[in-house]
């Protein structure tokens, strides 16, 4: 019962923060209320038993990603068309569309059963520590993803670097560079 | 009345779809990047809620899962934000209605 509680107060604030994304003018205020639904998304992976999971999303997502999004948000901030409006005439079909996608999936969701099982395990450090650096050749091999998710993040780094920077060889205009530290 | 799965499931089904309105019909460019953002939240949550209803050694998978996901949320979001920035400076503009080079 004080699960459901703190789960319907979690999820209020969340889906009240997601409406906030979507109707809010200055991607900043955007930016602040999509930090909010991750601390409280967080806060509902803490709740049903992944605490793991939570600490690391209020860390990379809402400490580093959106640390990201609001610094570059700010960077850019001087864009002379942030009065342009906010929605134009296609958004009501993809309203229409996306609604009617929410409504399928929810009405097979709803059909499905599903219970939580009692045997379930925590999402602690140590079950995720133990399966994802279980390098025996019986384990499930999450070490290889976890090698090539640091190919993948290195060669992301380099493609924006190499996308951001100013380019080397560069006669154009000093103006379109003020954002440059 | 017990927290159920499927509270989960319906939460995250919500908050998948505002983040899909968000990154189809807002215009500016900061806008469509965190409603993915916010789609791949959802999907976190899924993920982790299945997980919850599945025995000890089948639950696994799915609380490693988000994981891998939000690394690549982290790469996803980091050029994307190389690409906003390489092409504000070409357009200045934000608008994605700006954008396009082609008639029609």
């Amino acid at each position: 019962m004080l699960a459901l509680i703190y789960f319907v107060v979690l999820a209020a604030i969340a889906v009240v923060a997601a409406l906030g994304v979507l109707f809010s003018k200055h991607p900043l205020y955007g930016g602040l209320s999509l930090v909010l639904t991750m601390l409280s998304l967080a806060g509902i992976y803490g709740l049903i038993g992944s605490p793991f999971i939570g600490v690391v999303q209020i860390m990379v997502y809402a400490g580093a990603i959106m640390m990201l999004l609001v610094f570059v948000i700010s960077v850019l901030n001087a864009a002379k068309d942030s009065k342009t409006p906010m929605f134009d005439g296609v958004s009501i079909f993809v309203v229409i569309a996306a609604l009617a996608l929410a409504g399928l999936v929810g009405f097979a969701l709803v059909l499905s059963p599903m219970g939580f099982d009692v045997t379930t395990l925590r999402g602690s450090v140590e079950m995720t520590s133990k399966n994802l650096f279980d390098t025996s050749k019986t384990g499930p091999g999450y070490f290889v993803l976890f090698e090539v998710l640091g190919l993948l993040l290195l060669s992301s780094m380099g493609a924006a670097v190499l996308m951001a920077k100013k380019r080397l060889s560069s006669e154009v205009s000093e103006e379109d560079h003020k954002e440059d530290k | 009345m017990e927290l159920q799965p499927i509270y989960i499931q319906i939460l995250a089904l919500v908050i998948f779809t505002i983040g899909l309105i968000v990154a189809l019909s807002r215009r500016n460019i900061f806008f469509v990047l965190m409603g993915i953002e916010l789609a791949l939240n959802a999907v976190n949550l899924s993920f982790v809620g299945f997980a919850k209803t599945l025995p000890a050694d089948m639950s696994v998978a799915g609380q490693i899962f988000p994981l891998f996901l939000i690394a690549v949320a982290a790469a996803e979001a980091c050029v994307g934000l190389a690409l906003v920035i390489l092409i504000f400076r070409n357009r200045e503009s934000v608008d994605s209605d700006n954008y396009s080079n082609m008639k029609g």
